[in-house]
């Protein structure tokens, strides 16, 4: 078995469901809503940056900003639009709302792009291998994802630990109404939530698409990957999340090595065990709400 | 100009009239208590004038603005704090940490100065340092200091609502509602209470709206009182004259004692 | 008040659906003087909508019989219907062609489980299909009388495939990616009978799900099994990752394909330019060839009756699946009916246009075992390594 090459694989694959795990629990933290939509909003901010590298032929660092600003913008007008307007609703009612744009986003992007696979790229060349330790070749593209995954959780470290914003989303996640008490405006962080969310998932969906195809269904897959590794990190610790991805990735990649034909599964299996054990996911903190 | 007017506050759930046309008015930086028996209409009162309630009718001016109609968080900005009945704070936060998220208001740096502070003598350093100072104050005068980094979810009911009184002292607020203060403490804590809401009067020159069922520190320690029964007012004046009312003692203070 | 609309919207709809579904009398006839009405399903839009050219290829042909005076005096008219590859939609929009528009035959119709759905309905209603646009043994055995296939088995394509292996590419030590369903087991199969033969085995037979989107540790297994060559029974973006992979961990075998990958500009693009080099079955001819009269007749025709279209692979296969209808429908006569097309079509003998030579008898309706090899060349471009070549192993035919 080839131990340091599953490693690095696994470490490779399990940041990036750890990075779009992040999307979720962002959204997840402050309204405990689980976004359905997640995967195929960074599926159509992907799709974004395929057209603008294609058809306007832009240089990618380009197409990547205006990607980002754009995937901020959709997040924004999704929560503003689809999730704002229902009066008093319930967590389900959420839920529903969000498959609802899932849907109404895999329809426009098969209408404007259509459903056959499409080729997208990042600007390293992936076949570029290192052999740092006989046995363990790292590529790009790996190096590129847990570079980018790192720096994006220094990021977000920082911003919920030291910025107001940030402490008003904590405040928010963790006491909607003391939030509004205390001048926090909670729809403002609710708006920025999603925009942000969406940033990330849009970055994660690259990677995704570069290491597969693009296509209207490519993010499915893996946002039930992301939603486990979430939920096996406790759904609500972001740490927790990232260490949730990372064994995600390294589960499959050691048992799917053993039994192929398990590797779909194992990691279902393994999360189910462990809420069995530790219902609220490995990572996550004992609080209590409301007394 | 008055510095705190209800004018015919009414709101229905339900075709049940809640709250029926309370008017009452606030002087600065005096105690103005709300009496009346459970299910009277009190809370309600208070949910309306922080913004979680909308009225049917009515108007709620301070400083000569109108609140009705305003989200919590600008009424908040106004200047207007409050306690819970039932306690809202941050469970998952030290008590520190909830009394800092009350200078949440008053932070004025943004994303990237706050994230990163630039030196001792940044005004983002500088900010911080007057908050805690601010906070550091607040901790001493309830005497908190032996809780300050515990969780505020594992603290005993009575501390817990000394810290959300911290926290809402720590908004520097004009305008301050307490819903219930003293409910669940002991004896002894009830009377480091009603010295703590007297000073608070003082030192902070705040206004005070005070919910209340401990009667003798009601008493004690209001400007005026308000009575209401099943949302209507019965009588508003001092403690002499609320308590001589015949309504309040038979709807009220006759059924306690 | 919405809900209550909602509601009774649903009983009026599903009223409709119902009676719609109740033929009160015969099915319209599905020719007359003037026209044959011929019918397909395929999917336009949704997840499969790539392969929906199949059934604009067939659109082309027609288009081309027509302009060139139709049939014995009648024109075809066709129809295309959008099942989304759902076979509760394939069962839906069949059921419409043959009660409503009174359609004589289908050809091509894209997937097995989509086909599934409405053969028995079809030859209950003794409608003529011709030319499946996938390969099930479902659709040959038990013999169906009105069900004529022509996409080569994908037992007979592994074996061939397993075949030109060993014996050309001399390879000692293969490996199998294969997708867990009866596609991929149907190219496991055949593979490994051939390589029973020769007293070879898989040195690593490895399963994937078509979903998956990390294959790290299938293709570590691949590498470590010090295979040569890997033959793929997966799809196209299945592909697409074990290729990308692999040139990620440094493997580079010699990639062999099953022919639904034979769409070379597809997979050139879509692997950015991985897939040069790779072997791949193919059940009809080069598209881009010159020596063969059919295909560079059609493709000249699409330029100027179909300029909309790329002229590729499946496009192409929706002539190449419909073809031997309209050769059977010649010669049918003027005095036209199910009976005499059946009979014609019992009679195809070596038919051979675009793709390998197809006959069908009154006892087997699986027209053809042969595939070609080809090559994928630089920029997807063809190249033809062995021509139609049989499989010796066969036993449909048994």
């Amino acid at each position: 078995m080839p131990f340091g090459q599953l490693f690095v694989e696994g470490l490779a694959i399990g940041a990036c469901y750890g990075l779009f795990a992040t999307a979720v629990v962002i959204i997840y933290k402050t309204s405990e809503v689980v976004n359905f939509a997640q995967g195929e909003m960074a599926m159509f901010s992907t799709f974004v940056a395929f057209h603008i590298l294609n058809f306007y032929g832009y240089p990618f660092w380009m197409a990547f900003l205006i990607t980002m600003l754009f995937s901020i913008a959709m997040g924004v007008l999704i929560e503003f639009l689809f999730l704002r307007p229902a009066k008093h609703p319930t967590i389900l009612g959420m839920i529903v709302i969000t498959l609802g744009a899932e849907m109404f986003l895999m329809g426009l992007a098969s209408w404007k792009w259509g459903a056959e696979q499409q080729f997208f790229a990042l600007p390293i060349n992936p076949s570029v291998t290192y052999e740092p330790i006989k046995g363990m070749i790292i590529n790009n593209w790996s190096i590129a994802v847990l570079s980018v995954s790192s720096l994006i959780m220094l990021i977000l470290f920082v911003f919920f630990k030291y910025t107001r914003l940030g402490t008003a989303m904590r405040a928010t996640q963790q006491n909607k109404n003391a939030a509004k008490i205390m001048g926090i405006r909670t729809e403002r962080v609710f708006s920025f939530a999603w925009g942000f969310s969406s940033l990330i998932g849009a970055i994660a969906g690259m990677f995704f698409a570069s290491r597969a195809t693009l296509d209207p269904a490519f993010m499915m897959e893996p946002f039930l990957r992301a939603f486990a590794a979430a939920v096996l990190g406790g759904l609500m610790s972001i740490p927790g999340v990232i260490i949730g991805g990372g064994l995600m990735g390294l589960i499959e990649n050691y048992f799917g090595y053993i039994w192929p034909e398990w590797k779909p599964i194992v990691a279902f299996i393994v999360i189910v065990l462990v809420l069995c054990i530790k219902p609220s996911g490995l990572f996550a903190k004992h609080y209590v709400k409301k007394v | 100009m008055d510095h705190f007017k209800v004018e015919n506050l009414s709101i229905s759930f339900g075709g049940l009239k809640a709250v029926n046309d309370i008017s009452f008015s606030v002087e600065k930086n005096t105690i103005f208590s709300i009496i009346g028996p459970n299910g009277s209409g009190k809370t309600t009162i208070f949910n309306m004038i922080s913004g979680i309630y909308q009225p049917n009718h009515g108007s709620i001016v301070f400083n000569g603005e109108n609140l009705v109609g305003l989200t919590p968080d600008r009424i908040a900005r106004r200047g207007v704090a409050r306690t819970f009945q039932n306690i809202e704070l941050f469970g998952n936060a030290s008590v520190m940490d909830n009394l800092m998220l009350g200078r949440h208001l008053h932070m004025k740096t943004g994303i990237f100065k706050g994230a990163f502070m630039w030196g001792r003598g940044s005004s983002a350093a500088r900010e911080e340092i007057a908050n805690r100072e601010l906070v550091e104050g607040i901790i001493d005068f309830l005497d908190l200091q032996s809780v300050r980094n515990t969780f505020v979810g594992s603290l005993p009911y009575g501390k817990r609502k000394l810290v959300e009184l911290g926290r809402a002292l720590a908004l520097e607020p004009q305008v301050l509602l307490l819903d219930e203060p003293s409910a669940g403490m002991n004896t002894e804590e009830k009377e480091d209470l009603n010295i703590w809401i007297k000073d608070i009067q003082a030192d902070y020159k705040v206004t005070i709206l005070l919910i209340e069922h401990d009667m003798k520190m009601i008493m004690g320690i209001s400007d005026r009182i308000l009575a209401v029964n099943q949302g209507q007012k019965i009588v508003e004046g001092t403690a002499a004259v609320v308590q001589s009312h015949p309504e309040v003692i038979k709807a009220y203070l006759g059924e306690e004692s | 008040m919405d809900k209550k609309k909602l509601f009774v919207a649903m009983v009026v709809l599903a009223a409709t659906v119902a009676w719609s579904g109740v033929s009160l009398a015969a099915n319209p006839p599905g020719f007359d003087d003037n026209e044959i009405r011929i019918g397909q399903w395929g999917p336009q839009t949704g997840p499969a909508a790539p392969w929906g050219s199949v059934a604009r290829g067939s659109k082309l042909l027609f288009d081309i019989v027509n302009e060139e005076g139709g049939i014995n005096g009648r024109k075809i008219k066709y129809f295309i219907r959008d099942d989304m590859y759902n076979p509760a939609q394939t069962s839906a929009v069949v059921k419409e062609l043959v009660e409503r528009q009174g359609v004589f035959a289908f050809v091509g119709g894209v997937g097995s489980a989509t086909g599934m759905a409405v053969k028995d309905y079809l030859a209950q209603n003794k409608i003529v299909w011709v030319g499946p646009s996938a390969a099930d043994d479902n659709f040959i055995k038990p013999l169906n009388p009105y069900l004529f296939a022509v996409y080569p088995l994908y037992k007979d394509e592994a074996s061939i495939l397993a075949k030109y292996i060993v014996e050309n590419l001399k390879s000692k030590k293969i490996a199998i990616l294969y997708q867990n369903d009866a596609y991929g087991k149907d190219g496991l199969d055949g593979a490994k009978d051939r390589l029973a033969t020769y007293r070879m085995q898989f040195v690593a037979e490895i399963s994937v799900e078509p979903t998956e989107k990390d294959l790290g540790s299938q293709i570590l297994r691949l590498k470590n099994s010090g295979a040569d060559t890997v033959l793929m029974y997966v799809g196209p973006t299945t592909a697409a990752i074990a290729l990308k992979t692999s040139a990620n961990v440094g493997f580079k075998p010699q990639w062999v394909s099953s022919d639904t990958l034979s769409d070379y500009p597809l997979m050139f693009k879509i692997t950015g330019g991985l897939w040069e080099g790779v072997i791949t079955g193919a059940f009809g001819d080069i598209p881009t060839s010159t020596t063969n009269k059919y295909v560079v007749k059609y493709r000249e025709a699409a330029k100027r009756l179909a300029p909309q279209e790329r002229w590729g692979t499946f496009y192409m296969a929706g002539l190449l699946f419909a073809d031997p209808i309209v050769d059977a429908l010649k010669k049918a006569g003027r005095n036209l009916s199910t009976e005499s097309l059946l009979k014609a079509l019992n009679s195809v003998k070596g038919h051979q246009t675009l793709g390998p030579p197809v006959t069908w008898s009154e006892k087997q309706h699986q027209g053809t075992d042969s595939v070609m090899i080809q090559k994928c060349g630089p920029n997807g471009s063809y190249i033809e390594l062995q021509g139609w070549t049989k499989n010796d192993l066969a036993t449909w035919n048994k």
